[in-house]
């Protein structure tokens, strides 16, 4: 059974079902930067286990749309709402701890370790074990464990020993992703995972990312540019443009949407 | 009171050595990026060489040769030894660098001139004494003040309106950017570490006029150098001659009453500014960090 | 597999050595130095290589252990455990007060405020004349035979007595680092020489992992300064100067500073070549900086970093 399933939600007031409690929630929420307004006055619901996207044209205002909810920025307006709990004024790091765990929004790797000791070094964090000088055998063993077990996840075991630093690209972004993996998140909040690749390692990463949502249950957020990729795997899709939500729905919806094909998708179609 | 008035003046002067190699070690440091070890050899370099070249040109030409000549070896060694490792991410490098060459300077400083204390011929014009009742307060004290000024105002035009001076600057704060707009870091890092060594060589020069020329006198004065950049303030050239003059007033006030801390005493008020102000009188804050 | 056979066949040379190193034209307290070297090396390449800061001023450490060990010694008690006690704590306790000084910097900044420190104890030590001895060093004191019950160790007569118990530090001190270094502490410690950034994001406490690395670095190599001053019976303010921090440092580049046991092959070159130097013409300290000099330009992986997983440099 994999360790990385998600935990149900937890109920957030009395006599609202879990289902029903908003997983990721924003409330009219704005960013400004002095005059410039990067995010205007967004709302926006995601629910459990969802697979979304979020795209839009270039200074649509994802990247600070993305900061706001994982922590990065605090909003100039409105409120993030996680699990029912108002995180809006939490740092990365409570966030992370609650399970909103972004990635490739910097470079992640340590370069010269190998693929084992990178992800080692996110299980032994999730476990909070890092300031331990010593850990009995059998702890060692769960450890080791854990992280063969999401190594065969992101189907990088036959690499194991493989120095990061020495990978190509796209291996380098799916050991970003089982780092991420293993900090046990409830929401993963995905920074373009497709950028720079070529095309095999764009498969890699797609089919990867598809597995996460079907297999593990994850709930994935994601900033992608490219149509065919957003298309083919995401459930619901909400288009920003200048800092505010342009539509939002599933692909058919916003592919049909005028505004959206005015905006953005025409010369796609 | 008189007593404490001649150690605070000899404080005073050792505190401007301070500056004048605080100065060169932070200009190395802002744009090089390199800890200079061997910052103390060049003004060994300088020292000797003007020590050396005083029967032919007199102490006005060994005045300017020495530094000039030092700031020349600088240039080579800039070249030859320095240059190869600023793509090193690890700066681990450049300081084991200039360590070694540290140690070779001092060690061939010791075997061509012997390792016993030598003197510098100070003409008699500037050495006499000012002020009967101050007689500590020699006219080549004076000087030493004077030509420290002059080469720090010096600095600050060539900084403020040459364009070198705004090149180097423009490096300090971005590097790339300053090469991506056409500028050669190369010479100007070269020229740089030059002027940082000129620095050095004046020091020596000086600071030969009244403690006489050994060959370990550079890496004694070096350490004291990076407290006072510590303390003014990494990153701020004002702050480092600031820092050099007060180490070295406060230690000669230490020397009236406890001799023994008056060295300690500078790593004492190190450590202090750290707790208190850890980015220094003038540091800029998030550097290094 | 080779390297298990590498490490045993390094242990029996150790145990050994009495026997085979004066046959080559060495003696047996060569070997004790070129241990206790290696002792503070590799606690220093806790910080150093493994951690990623560059501590520039761990003699300061060597020489409190030094100082400590024969003061205790001298005024105290003649009592070898103690002395590798107080030495040890006394060195400890100096870097793990420090290390909030020092663990917020990075890089260049970090190393100047190690150096001044380093300078700083220098500095008391040498002055402080009356109880240190001053610029001539402390001497008038000697290690003592340990009684263990019945048994004598004759470490004050016998050199090779002593060697047996500077291995036995070795074996400890040796087991106490490999075992942080398996664990997630020194996980954590490379993570963070790494990728700084990326662990900070993770909710690191990367400041402290920083400090205790420092703390625990400066604790072994004041273990290790201990033992120097029991091997001369005598203190010098050369264990505290800044131009045996450097060297330090260059002996863990010269043997490979991501290794484990990088430090104890630089320290054997080192000090062999040292020895030989100065035997054999005066401007040894010239040679030694042209070895820091070439091991920069030419071989700044160190030995065995020839053997490792290519890194950049």
């Amino acid at each position: 059974m994999s360790a990385v399933m998600q935990a149900p939600a937890p109920m957030a007031a009395v006599g609202e079902t879990a289902a029903k409690t908003p997983f990721l929630r924003m409330d009219n929420v704005a960013r400004h930067f002095g005059s410039l307004k990067a995010v205007d006055g967004v709302t926006f619901e995601m629910r459990a286990g969802e697979m979304r996207a979020v795209i839009g044209p270039n200074g649509a205002g994802k990247t600070t749309f993305f900061n706001l909810i994982s922590g990065l920025l605090p909003p100039t307006a409105g409120q993030v709402i996680f699990e029912g709990e108002s995180i809006t004024q939490q740092t990365i790091v409570h966030r992370v701890a609650k399970g909103i765990v972004r990635t490739f929004q910097i470079t992640e790797i340590l370069p010269d370790l190998s693929v084992f000791e990178n992800i080692r070094v996110g299980v032994e964090t999730a476990e909070k074990l890092n300031s331990k000088p010593w850990i009995s055998r059998s702890e060692r063993e769960r450890v080791n464990q854990r992280v063969t077990e999401l190594m065969d996840i992101v189907h990088l075991r036959n690499k194991a020993n493989r120095t990061v630093g020495e990978l190509a690209h796209g291996d380098q972004r799916v050991v970003e992703v089982a780092v991420a993996l293993s900090l046990k998140p409830r929401l993963l909040l995905l920074d373009e995972p497709t950028a720079g690749m070529g095309d095999t390692e764009t498969d890699h990463m797609v089919d990867l990312v598809r597995r996460l949502h079907q297999e593990q249950g994850m709930s994935i957020l994601f900033i992608e540019h490219d149509m065919d990729i957003v298309f083919g795997i995401a459930q619901h899709i909400t288009v920003l443009d200048q800092g505010r939500v342009l539509a939002d729905g599933t692909p058919e919806a916003v592919s049909n949407d005028p505004k959206v094909r005015a905006a953005y998708l025409g010369s796609i179609e | 009171m008189e007593l404490l008035l001649f150690n605070a003046f000899n404080g005073l002067i050792q505190g401007v050595f301070y500056a004048l190699m605080a100065l060169g070690l932070a200009l190395i440091l802002s744009l090089n990026s390199v800890i200079n070890m061997a910052h103390g050899g060049f003004l060994v370099i300088g020292a000797y060489l003007a020590y050396t070249l005083t029967p032919y040109l007199g102490f006005w030409g060994a005045l300017i040769a020495g530094p000039i000549l030092a700031g020349g070896i600088g240039l080579i060694v800039e070249r030859i030894l320095i240059r190869p490792v600023y793509k090193r991410v690890d700066p681990i490098y450049s300081l084991l660098l200039t360590f070694g060459l540290a140690l070779i300077i001092e060690d061939l400083t010791r075997t061509i001139w012997g390792p016993q204390g030598l003197p510098l011929e100070v003409p008699d014009v500037i050495n006499s004494p000012v002020s009967d009742v101050y007689f500590f307060i020699t006219g080549y004290r004076l000087f030493v003040i004077g030509i420290t000024a002059a080469a720090a105002i010096g600095l600050y035009l060539l900084l403020r309106y040459t364009l070198l001076g705004i090149r180097i600057r423009a490096g300090t704060r971005d590097l790339e950017t300053t090469a991506a707009l056409g500028v050669n870091i190369y010479k100007l890092r070269a020229f740089n570490f030059a002027f940082g060594c000129i620095f050095a060589g004046l020091a020596g020069v000086l600071a030969a006029g009244v403690l006489g020329l050994t060959p370990p006198m550079g890496n004694s004065l070096i350490m004291p150098s990076f407290v006072a950049i510590i303390i003014g303030g990494v990153g701020s050239l004002f702050g480092a001659v600031l820092g050099g003059l007060i180490i070295g007033l406060a230690a000669g006030l230490v020397t009236t009453y406890y001799p023994a801390a008056s060295e300690a005493v500078i790593y004492l008020m190190m450590l202090i500014v750290l707790v208190v102000r850890p980015r220094g009188l003038f540091g800029e804050e998030g550097l290094f960090e | 597999m080779t390297r298990i056979v590498g490490i045993a066949v390094m242990w029996l040379a150790l145990l050994a050595l009495p026997w085979w190193l004066p046959l080559i034209g060495g003696y047996t307290a060569l070997g004790s130095k070129v241990l206790i070297y290696a002792i503070a090396t590799m606690g220093l390449n806790l910080v150093l290589g493994f951690t990623g800061g560059l501590s520039f001023g761990q003699a300061a450490y060597f020489g409190l252990g030094a100082y400590g060990a024969g003061m205790t010694l001298k005024y105290l008690a003649p009592s070898t455990p103690l002395a590798i006690v107080i030495g040890t704590v006394v060195g400890g306790l100096a870097a793990t007060v420090l290390g909030p000084l020092v663990m917020r910097r990075r890089g260049i900044y970090f190393a100047m405020i190690t150096i001044a420190i380093g300078q700083l104890f220098y500095f008391v030590m040498v002055r402080w004349n009356e109880v240190t001895g001053g610029e001539d060093g402390l001497a008038g004191f000697a290690r003592q035979d340990i009684h263990l019950g019945l048994l004598n160790v004759p470490i004050s007569s016998s050199g090779t007595a002593f060697y047996y118990l500077v291995l036995l530090c070795f074996t400890v001190a040796v087991a106490v680092m490999w075992t942080v270094l398996q664990s997630p502490l020194g996980h954590t410690w490379v993570a963070i020489r790494e990728n700084r950034r990326r662990m900070e994001f993770l909710g690191i406490r990367v400041e402290r992992y920083v400090w205790a690395a420092f703390a625990i670095a400066g604790t072994i190599t004041a273990f290790a300064g201990t033992l120097n001053a029991m091997l001369f019976n005598f203190a010098s303010p050369q264990d505290l100067h800044w131009i045996l921090s450097g060297n330090f440092v260059i002996m863990i580049v010269l043997g490979g500073m991501r290794s484990f046991f990088g430090p104890l092959i630089g320290v054997i070159i080192f000090v062999v070549a040292q020895d030989y130097l100065s035997s054999v013409t005066d401007n040894w300290m010239t040679f030694i900086g042209l070895i820091f000099v070439c091991i920069v330009l030419l071989f700044p992986r160190g030995v065995l970093g020839i053997f490792r997983r290519a890194e950049a440099v």
